[in-house]
């Protein structure tokens, strides 16, 4: 089969036999055995001098006009004709048992069509449940004409419960007799999590120096703009649901297991989506309420969360408590890294603790992390941005901040020395890892110098040029860095088509997800690349699981790297095709053929048709490519890496910290479009700015209560809060994890934003911070500690 | 009551505690506006009451009555496919949008400061923005893009509408 000319600087594709194979693939440290299709064939990969044109072009986002003239269609916008309106009803305690439940005022009310409440729903939803173990757990839900209607008949509902004593924390959840979370325990089989190498206490024997240091994190709430939400409908046995997801698929397979129906009555649908960050994984209690209710009444209905259930009931990254115990010689070679850690994970969660991170961030040959994780009386965790990771860098790297200074080094130069050539948690090769570039880059763009680490004269101004201060004897700047990793190999199985329609228009077809990461733009970037298409002619069809191949969630920064090889494959398999038939009408052979902006040239020849007068011809004839994702390399790590560096200034007198500067330097491998990578790296580090300065779930906890389920009181920054940010990526490809070079990137900025700010804190005040929120409160306690 | 949305007269009617937002959303199919907080904290409800922005969520629409509203809707040129304004298009020059939830708010927001401030200082444009919460984080490129309207280079063509 005549295979495409190939881009300077690559190899050759590759013809494999086909077939199916087991493989690993890792998703956010996790690894998962898969059996997968080898693909037909492996496009040779995008080198680091592939002379790309699209691919790497800083275009704006193909679905940017939708969402400036508000056309884009969200989930809380869409509307079915006679489409009614459910809200689910929550409790009020945090555990016990339900006495009374009594719903007839609410029925009785006008325009109120069905209430469910205990004992309703099937069982495989667990939902409803008269034992009630965290505040918030849905107790019953309403139908009605209107949401407004409905809210006002929840609150005609009257239920009275038996409350009974709770836990909120590790110790609590552990200690003997504790009340039970889980009939199960509380605690996961698997708590406490133990991963080791080497020998810590010879390590720690061997060293010049041992620092401990005890780190906490908070709850942080993923705030999402967009509420979780679904609409469902029912066509005979046939469910429609459109719902605001990471995962459509998995909505699917949740949806078809709850109802005991086969999987191809349920079809899933999102077109766009407010946000997910972690927590919009798979079907909640909205989208089973608004199947249960459609399926009752015969009607389309809508259940959108309100704020507070937002913010109550819907994820969040876990708190963390973290002892953290470093050996290091006076060199400042690490000889161990203990970790002893708390993770409450509220009702229900994974074991996405901060240890992974300890094992994978240095080449230290002992480690050793011991992980408590307990469920408590609150709403469960769910993955967000970077889970684990980014609770572990903020304890690991402020204790190598911490090491640093007891050791008289540049935090740069003890964490060069202490740089992992190879993957130190499984003893095996990246496929690449420029994290010393990283540094080295970032350290220059920043100004960083080891000699001088004192605030600079001539720092670049921040954004906030026209900071008044009437107090500037009460102001103190500093600085700090930190270091990440995040695995981001992505993986198979994911599918997508390239189809030609007789006007020459393509369309790329594949089960995938938009956040709000790009992903529409970046797989139309790649088929048009890999094609030979115009940008504009490429439009990227996505979210729907009745018409759409199967691609896996929107999570662990997986979708360039999982979607973007099987749409290459697509598109290349769909331009083997149209160079067959322009062979014909071009009288030569589709070897003689190169694709260019949407036309076929006869190389070395004035010879061309465009990709219009070929399918103009060919009319009805469709050409479609089918691609599909290959394995990962084994035994092989896949890793993004990242060093960031933060200026701040602290009012002495306040406690009030301000970011002035960002830099962030990661190694994502080839980006496929600078410009929302710049952005996806940006809105990183401003989440990890809030979680480092103000986010933090506040519990009441005498009610087992969240006190700040809103917006005013849990604090997102605003533009206000906003620091110069420079975010950039070194260069390169990693043509070895996949064939268009391309790794993850959503994740990784977030991993190090707080301890780089907590360092720069701690340079500013001439004192360390160990707690996160840096909220004025602890910076002044940290202050007078060290008075 | 009447009002008039993006330069079209409607005559509707509404519950006494319907608010402008309800009346947009469900009333009227303007689903370009967004509820997020519904309590004033997130302005992703924002829209132009008589030229002054206004949170829509804790706006009555009894209170709307002969009033003249913008949404986003309103910004470009009438049709499917109308002129941009350049707010939008710097936004999407400036990649100003990544989930787009808070987009029409902060389009809205962004109209009225320039409309209030043609010329408005990095600081004016932080704070004439920060009653719009954006969780993605597209802050960076909302200011740049604000910045290069302000700075005209978005004027050559389009229209802007409101």
């Amino acid at each position: 089969m005549p295979r495409k000319p190939r881009a300077p600087g690559a190899t050759r594709a590759r013809e494999t036999k086909g077939g199916f194979i087991q493989t690993t693939v890792e998703v956010e440290g996790r690894t998962e055995t898969r059996i997968v299709e080898l693909p037909a064939f492996d496009p040779a990969p995008w080198g680091d001098d592939a002379a790309l044109g699209i691919v790497g072009a800083r275009v704006p986002r193909v679905d940017a006009a939708e969402k400036m003239t508000g056309r884009a269609r969200y989930t809380a916008d869409i509307a079915r004709p006679g489409m009614l309106h459910a809200v689910v009803l929550r409790s009020t305690i945090a555990r016990g048992t339900i006495r009374s439940f009594d719903a007839a005022r609410a029925l009785a009310m006008p325009g109120v069509f069905a209430v469910l409440g205990p004992g309703d729903a099937p069982k495989k939803m667990r939902l409803f449940a008269r034992e009630i173990s965290c505040f918030a757990q849905p107790v019953a839900a309403v139908c009605a004409v209107s949401t407004e209607v409905a809210c006002r008949a929840a609150n005609a509902i009257t239920v009275e419960y038996d409350a009974a004593p709770f836990v909120l924390t590790v110790p609590q959840a552990t200690a003997p007799n504790a009340p039970k979370v889980r009939s199960a325990g509380n605690t996961p089989a698997t708590s406490p999590t133990l991963m080791a190498r080497g020998d810590v206490d010879a390590g720690l024997a061997a060293a010049d120096v041992v620092l401990r240091r005890e780190y906490r994190t908070p709850v942080a709430l993923h705030t999402a703009l967009e509420p979780h939400g679904a609409a469902a409908e029912w066509d005979g046995d046939r469910l429609t649901i459109w719902e605001s997801t990471q995962g459509i698929f998995r909505v699917r397979e949740m949806m078809a297991k709850a109802l005991e129906i086969p999987h191809s009555r349920v079809r899933v649908i999102k077109e766009y989506m407010g946000g997910g960050f972690g927590a919009k994984n798979g079907a909640g209690a909205h989208t089973f309420v608004a199947a249960l209710f459609a399926r009752q009444l015969g009607r389309a209905v809508r259940c959108l969360n309100d704020r507070e259930a937002e913010q109550t009931d819907s994820g969040n990254r876990p708190a963390t408590t973290q002892r953290v115990t470093l050996g290091a010689k006076k060199d400042g070679t690490l000889t161990a890294i203990h970790l002893s850690a708390d993770v409450p994970l509220g009702v229900s969660g994974w074991e996405g603790g901060p240890g992974q991170f300890y094992h994978d961030m240095y080449a230290c040959p002992n480690v050793r992390t011991e992980e408590t994780f307990a469920y408590v009386n609150t709403s469960g965790m769910q993955a967000f941005r970077g889970p684990g990771y980014v609770e572990g860098a903020f304890g690991l790297e402020s204790a190598m901040n911490a090491l640093a200074k007891e050791l008289n080094l540049d935090p740069i130069a003890l964490r060069r020395k202490n740089f992992a050539a190879r993957d130190p948690r499984k003893d095996r090769p990246y496929t690449s890892n420029k994290l010393l570039e990283c540094y080295s880059e970032g350290a220059t763009a920043f100004g960083w110098t080891p000699a001088n680490r004192q605030p600079m004269a001539d720092s670049r101004q921040p954004m906030a040029d026209n900071r008044q201060s009437t107090a500037a004897n009460r102001l103190r700047r500093g600085r700090g860095m930190a270091a990440q990793v995040w695995p981001t190999g992505g993986g198979p199985p994911a599918y997508a088509l390239v189809r030609l329609n007789p006007d020459a228009s393509v369309e790329v077809l594949s089960g995938t997800q938009d956040l709000g990461t790009g992903a529409r733009t970046v797989l139309a970037q790649i088929a048009a690349e890999a094609l030979g298409a115009k940008l504009d002619d490429v439009r990227a069809i996505i979210g729907d699981t009745q018409t759409l191949p199967y691609t896996g969630n929107s999570w662990g920064s997986m979708t360039t790297p999982s979607v973007g090889p099987a749409v290459r494959m697509a598109a290349e398999d769909a331009q083997r095709q149209l160079f067959e038939a322009a062979a014909t009408m071009l009288h030569t052979t589709p070897d003689t053929l190169e694709a260019r902006d949407s036309r076929i040239v006869v190389r070395d020849t004035d010879r061309s048709m465009t990709f219009a007068e070929v399918t103009k011809e060919l009319g009805d004839v469709m050409i479609i490519g089918k691609g599909s994702r290959g394995p990962n390399p084994q035994d092989t790590a896949i890793m993004t890496f990242g060093a960031q560096f933060a200026e701040v200034e602290v009012d002495i007198a306040t406690g009030i910290v301000r970011v002035l500067r960002i830099v962030a330097v990661h190694d994502g491998g080839r980006i496929i479009n600078p410009l929302l990578a710049e952005s996806q790296l940006e809105g990183g580090i401003i989440q990890g700015l809030g979680y480092a300065l103000f986010e933090e779930r506040v519990l009441d906890g005498r009610l087992g209560r969240p006190m700040n389920a809103n917006m005013h009181d849990y604090k997102i920054p605003t533009m206000a809060d906003i620091p110069e940010i420079h975010a950039f990526f070194v260069a390169g490809s990693d043509y070895a994890a996949n064939h268009t070079g391309a790794r993850g990137i959503a994740e990784p900025p977030i991993i190090p934003t707080a301890p780089a700010i907590a360092a720069a804190v701690a340079d500013a005040i001439g004192a360390e911070l160990h707690e996160i929120p840096l909220t004025p409160w602890r910076v002044l306690e940290a202050l007078e500690a060290h008075r | 009551m009447r009002l008039t949305v993006n330069g079209r007269s409607h005559e509707v009617s509404q519950e006494d505690s319907s608010t402008l937002l309800d009346l947009l959303r469900d009333g009227l199919s303007l689903t370009g506006t967004k509820l997020v907080c519904d309590r004033g904290e997130c302005g992703a409800c924002t829209v132009l009451l008589d030229g002054e922005s206004v949170y829509s969520c804790l706006t009555l629409a009894a209170a709307c009555d002969g009033s003249s509203v913008t949404t986003v809707e309103g910004l470009a040129a009438p049709g499917a496919n109308g002129a941009l304004a350049p707010l939008q298009r710097a936004f999407i020059t400036h990649d100003a949008a990544q989930c787009g939830f808070c987009t029409p708010g902060q389009l809205v927001a962004a109209h009225a400061l320039l409309a209030r401030t043609p010329h408005p200082s990095d600081a004016e444009i932080r704070e004439g923005m920060s009653g719009n919460l954006c969780r993605c984080g597209t802050y960076p490129k909302i200011f740049s893009a604000i910045r290069a309207v302000a700075a005209g280079e978005f004027a050559s063509s389009g229209s802007d509408a409101a």
